[in-house]
């Protein structure tokens, strides 16, 4: 890691226009490691276009994304993806005709990839590994199940499972909360906050849910029509003139 | 369907080994079984197709490329046989006249070479553009053959050294054919064959879990490329005459996709079961009403697709099976997820 800086990941003026729509506007962030930082907004306001911008899924057309002390910016999602930033999706893409353990093992450790070492099945750390998440989940028993077959919660569960895998240092989690019941919402802020003490993993939640973030994080940034309108600690958002104007006014 | 389940199980359990070993020493022994010529060319015909509908089932099935002009890597492979061990060079300027074995793995490489200049532009494509633009590929790759008449012969085609032995073409066909299989069952369990199915599930999806997804659709179009081209090859030697016209025919390809969707897109087992049906019922249709030949292949196409559309192992059960209709919708479903992760 790049010693200068003091964050994991940072974004710089980030600027995403699709079209004549600027859905992200010079956008300012910044992670440091093992932080949990929240970010909310009214629906449109451009959460998971600033996450697609991050995490490389999208080109961006100005600014730029520093992770690890690396320029990211052109660097490919996977790439992204190897280096430790990993992510959920706010419309669940697990691979529903595979098992739960299948879906797993897609997500993994890169270990190198001449084609040799692609030919071989799947390496048995990396099986320990699946079956360890699950069960810290609590999706072991279902690891042989279809991941069709999961209710919504289950799924995010396993999203954030695959996102697990590569035992990332940050993990990106779009809307982790929608459409899961409260029991299992429970058990997601649970183990996101185990994974943060305990392995001191970095988190940057989108969520709708602001008690859940104003319960989780220890930052909050705050989009609106694409640009930062405010950023602070949960409490001083929530009394935040501007936030409130955004999200109830007018 | 019940009968048919229980035999799958039977077939595919590991008890099944004694099966396997009874088919291993009957088509080994089949050659001696048989005086007949034209029994020995029908079944290395056979195998040929369970090779190449194999060989198109990596791409197409399990990773989710639908190649209409698979065909083009058999006749550069065929091509590259015919240059290199030809005798007689009257018309072609350029013939080191190698043997048989020396020709064969650099047909196969040539056909690979190929595969990771087309496939660089095309993979990009999604569903159905990908198909057509290879499709575009071996239609303009028969017009490039024809026109590269010092090299080629053009129209008129080449004549390779005649050497007729039905019963080394069977064996080598045999053997060819068992080690593609073999290859295709061993990939499907591995990590990488894994990371294509999840490439033709979710590609997005696979890219952000690190999955080097452009590699790994080139390395698969390149296998599939090479041991086509190989089949190619040992083709025009066996046929000892090849033009553009006998060499670069549609239905080739066309014969690859039916047997994998009868048999089972994206399933080890799919292209084999589907190219002997195939098969069988081609020989049946071109026995007794050859002018309908071609009809009735495309009835059965239709019927494939209304009915069955995960082919008859899908239908049984094989989770790794997938339909074309999904496949080819590819481009169009990926502007609606976007659409979707707005909300
Ligand atoms: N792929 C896309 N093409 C065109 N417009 C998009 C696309 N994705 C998002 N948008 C637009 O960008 C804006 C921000 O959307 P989004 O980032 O999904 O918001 P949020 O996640 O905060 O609800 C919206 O106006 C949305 O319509
Ligand atoms: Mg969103």
């Amino acid at each position: 890691m790049n010693t200068a800086s003091p964050y994991l990941l940072e974004g710089h003026k980030i600027t995403k226009r699709f079209g004549g729509l600027t859905a992200v506007h010079q956008v300012d962030l910044a992670i440091r490691p093992g932080e949990i930082v929240g970010l909310i907004g009214p629906n449109g306001s451009g959460k998971t276009t600033l996450f697609n911008c991050l995490s490389r899924l999208l080109p961006i057309d100005e600014g730029k994304v520093i992770f690890k002390g690396k320029d990211i910016t052109r660097r490919k999602p996977f790439q992204v993806a190897r280096m430790g930033m990993s992510r959920t999706f706010q419309v669940i893409r697990v691979y529903r005709k595979m098992t739960v353990l299948e879906n797993m093992l897609i997500s993994r450790q890169w270990r190198g990839e001449g084609l040799l070492q692609m030919l071989r099945p799947s390496h048995p750390d990396t099986e320990r590994r699946a079956h360890e998440l699950l069960d810290f989940l609590m999706l072991g028993h279902l690891k042989h199940e279809l991941a069709g077959r999961l209710s919504g919660g289950q799924r995010r569960l396993l999203e954030i499972g695959m996102a697990l895998m590569p035992d990332p240092d940050l993990l990106l989690l779009d809307e982790a909360t929608s459409g899961v019941n409260p029991t299992l919402i429970e058990t997601i802020k649970d183990r996101i906050r185990a994974l943060n003490r305990e392995q001191g993993k970095a988190f940057l939640l989108v969520e709708h849910n602001i008690e859940f973030i104003a319960d989780m994080c220890e930052r909050v940034y705050v989009l609106n029509f694409g640009e930062l309108l405010a950023e602070g600690d949960p409490q001083s958002i929530m009394n935040n003139e501007a936030v409130i104007e955004a999200y109830f006014g007018a | 369907m019940g009968f048919l389940r229980r035999v799958w199980r039977l077939i595919s359990a590991n008890g099944g080994i004694y099966s396997w070993l009874t088919l291993i020493a009957i088509l080994a022994l089949y050659p001696l079984l048989t005086p007949s010529g034209a029994a020995l060319l029908t079944a290395t015909q056979l195998f040929m197709l369970i090779t190449v509908s194999s060989n198109w089932n990596l791409i197409g099935g399990m990773t989710g490329y639908v190649d209409f002009g698979h065909a083009v890597f058999f006749g550069i492979g065929a091509y590259l046989m015919g240059i290199l061990v030809t005798v007689v060079p009257d018309y072609i300027l350029f013939s080191p006249q190698l043997g048989f074995w020396q020709a064969l793995p650099l047909a196969g490489l040539g056909a690979m070479v190929f595969a990771l200049l087309i496939g660089v532009p095309t993979l990009r494509l999604k569903g159905p553009y990908f198909s057509i633009a290879m499709l575009g590929t071996f239609v303009a790759m028969r017009e490039i053959i024809r026109l590269l008449k010092p090299f080629t012969g053009g129209g008129e085609g080449l004549d390779l050294p005649p050497v007729l032995n039905r019963t080394r073409d069977y064996y080598f066909m045999l053997i060819f054919m068992g080690v593609v299989v073999a290859l295709m069952w061993w990939i499907r369990r591995s990590e990488f064959g894994h990371s294509l199915l999840a490439i033709r599930e979710d590609e997005v999806g696979a890219e952000m879990r690190g999955i080097d997804t452009t590699r790994h659709k080139i390395i698969a179009f390149m296998i599939a490329a090479f041991f086509t081209g190989v089949a190619g090859a040992f083709w025009a030697f066996q046929n000892t005459y090849i033009d553009p016209d006998v060499v670069f025919i549609e239905q080739r390809t066309v014969e690859m996709v039916m047997s994998s969707m009868l048999g089972g897109l994206g399933t080890v087992w799919g292209p084999p079961l589907g190219a002997f049906i195939l098969y069988m019922l081609q020989d049946l249709v071109w026995a007794n009403f050859y002018n309908l030949h071609l009809f009735i292949l495309g009835v059965l196409l239709i019927f494939i697709v209304l009915f069955v559309p995960e082919g008859i192992i899908g239908t049984l059960g094989d989770r790794s099976s997938t339909s074309l209709g999904r496949l080819l919708s590819r481009g169009f479903n990926r502007g609606e997820r976007t659409m979707e992760e707005r909300a």
